[in-house]
């Protein structure tokens, strides 16, 4: 039961373990969404905080599945529980697509089963994540004005205004970068210490 | 089907879904208390008739906490407590409400019948079958999340070995669960390009269509104000 064999298609054994490790990264993402709560740096740092821990699970997915499509479910499915807890945006949708857009074309660009190019499409999608601060410097007045229309106290709105400065705005998406690429490492050791020995990659 | 049939009151997948977003269209729109307590207040009603008594009153004095909480407590806490707690309090009222339809689905709407309601609203099965997975799995991690637990304090491993020592085996435990799970569906035939069949029959009753109706009246209030 080759890939080559079988053809590109996703099969019903791709779509579960999509479906399983999925479920695995939303846990992730949202422990770190819960915690963002409590300051507004660490809302912004959260898809480097995100990036940083969901290494392992996104790899072993595109270790399993070395299909076109997968990057693109995994996404979708996030985005869709998201939606359940009310925290579901225009633009986390429009980072969701392309974020996942560009992990789907790195992983085609590197044939799916090399090391590299799925450390360089979870990259790529680890920046999805930074569609949740966003809205603070895109739409900046409207978004203060909506949240402290909603009851958010004072002291945080100025905190907030605080720490979004447009140099925040770089760091909103180097650090994810560098989180992915740190969270690959660990990935990797992990990999060689324990999942290549007992068969699973 | 006697048995489904006068079990409880449920609603259709597919109202439940309109309802969520609804529930987000409001969420996102609305910043009036009367609406706010209008939409809780409908929703807990929900739970009533659905036959969710006890859940429906939690929420309804979860919610009167919060409100407690944000009115009256914060106001006289020490500044950094106030800060942090009133955004969370803040975050938690404008999530109740799609968090409540959400568990209200979760509990009163079988995995079977929310696949048959996806498959009539032409979801596509390539997306149908990892959302279907991923719900049913998260009881899953928590359960075997309490095994590890209980194995590391065992063993007494602290600090950042936990970490590893946690996601070691949830992981190997993931691939094996999808390698057998797969090997079930598809020996039960996931994989037939054929149409689907089901013994369930969806069909919206008058709950379904109330519902409708008053959360397009309750976002269109919403989104006019």
């Amino acid at each position: 039961m080759s890939n080559s064999t079988n053809g590109k298609m996703l099969k019903g054994k791709d779509l579960i373990t999509i479906g399983i490790f999925s479920a695995i990264y939303f846990v992730i993402n949202f422990i770190f969404m819960l915690l963002s709560g409590f300051h507004p740096m660490i809302w912004i740092l959260m898809p480097a905080f995100i990036a940083l821990f969901s290494g392992i699970p996104f790899m072993l997915m595109c270790a399993k599945v070395q299909k076109p499509g997968a990057v693109l479910l995994m996404g979708a499915i996030t985005a869709l529980i998201y939606f359940v807890t009310g925290q579901f945006t225009v633009i986390i949708l429009a980072t969701f697509v392309i974020a996942c857009a560009l992990g789907e074309i790195v992983r085609s660009a590197t044939k799916y089963n090399s090391f590299r190019g799925n450390a360089i499409a979870f990259v790529c999608f680890s920046l999805g994540m930074t569609g949740s601060p966003l809205p603070i410097w895109l739409m900046r007045e409207r978004f203060l004005a909506q949240i402290s229309e909603q009851g958010m106290p004072a002291d945080y709105i100025e905190v907030l205004e605080a720490v979004s400065s447009p140099g925040m705005l770089i760091v909103l998406f180097v650090a994810p970068i560098i989180g992915a690429i740190i969270g690959a490492f660990i990935t990797k050791s992990m990999f060689k210490k324990h999942f290549s020995k007992a068969g699973i990659v | 089907m006697g048995a489904e049939k006068n079990r409880r009151v449920s609603m259709d997948p597919r109202s439940g879904l309109f309802l969520l977003i609804m529930a987000n269209v409001v969420a996102f729109t609305q910043d009036s208390l009367k609406m706010e307590l209008g939409w809780i207040g409908l929703l807990i009603l929900l739970f009533l008739l659905c036959g969710c008594i006890s859940a429906g009153i939690k929420y309804g004095l979860v919610f009167l906490a919060v409100l407690a909480i944000q009115w009256y407590v914060l106001p006289v806490s020490p500044k950094i407590i106030a800060t942090s707690f009133s955004i969370f309090a803040n975050y938690a009222r404008r999530m109740f409400p799609c968090l409540m339809v959400g568990h209200l689905m979760v509990k009163t709407i079988s995995l079977r019948r929310f696949i048959v309601g996806m498959r009539k609203l032409h979801v596509p099965q390539k997306l149908m079958i990892p959302i279907s997975v991923t719900l049913r799995y998260f009881p899953a991690i928590r359960e075997e999340a309490g095994h590890i637990r209980d194995a590391m304090r065992l063993r007494n491993i602290r600090g950042m070995e936990m970490m590893e020592a946690m996601i070691v085996p949830l992981m190997i435990s993931a691939s094996e669960t999808a390698e057998e799970l797969s090997a079930a569906a598809v020996t039960r035939g996931i994989e037939n390009p054929a149409p689907k069949t089901s013994v369930i029959r969806l069909h919206m009753g008058p709950l379904d269509w109330i519902c409708i109706v008053l959360s397009i009246a309750f976002a269109a209030a919403a989104v006019i104000m």
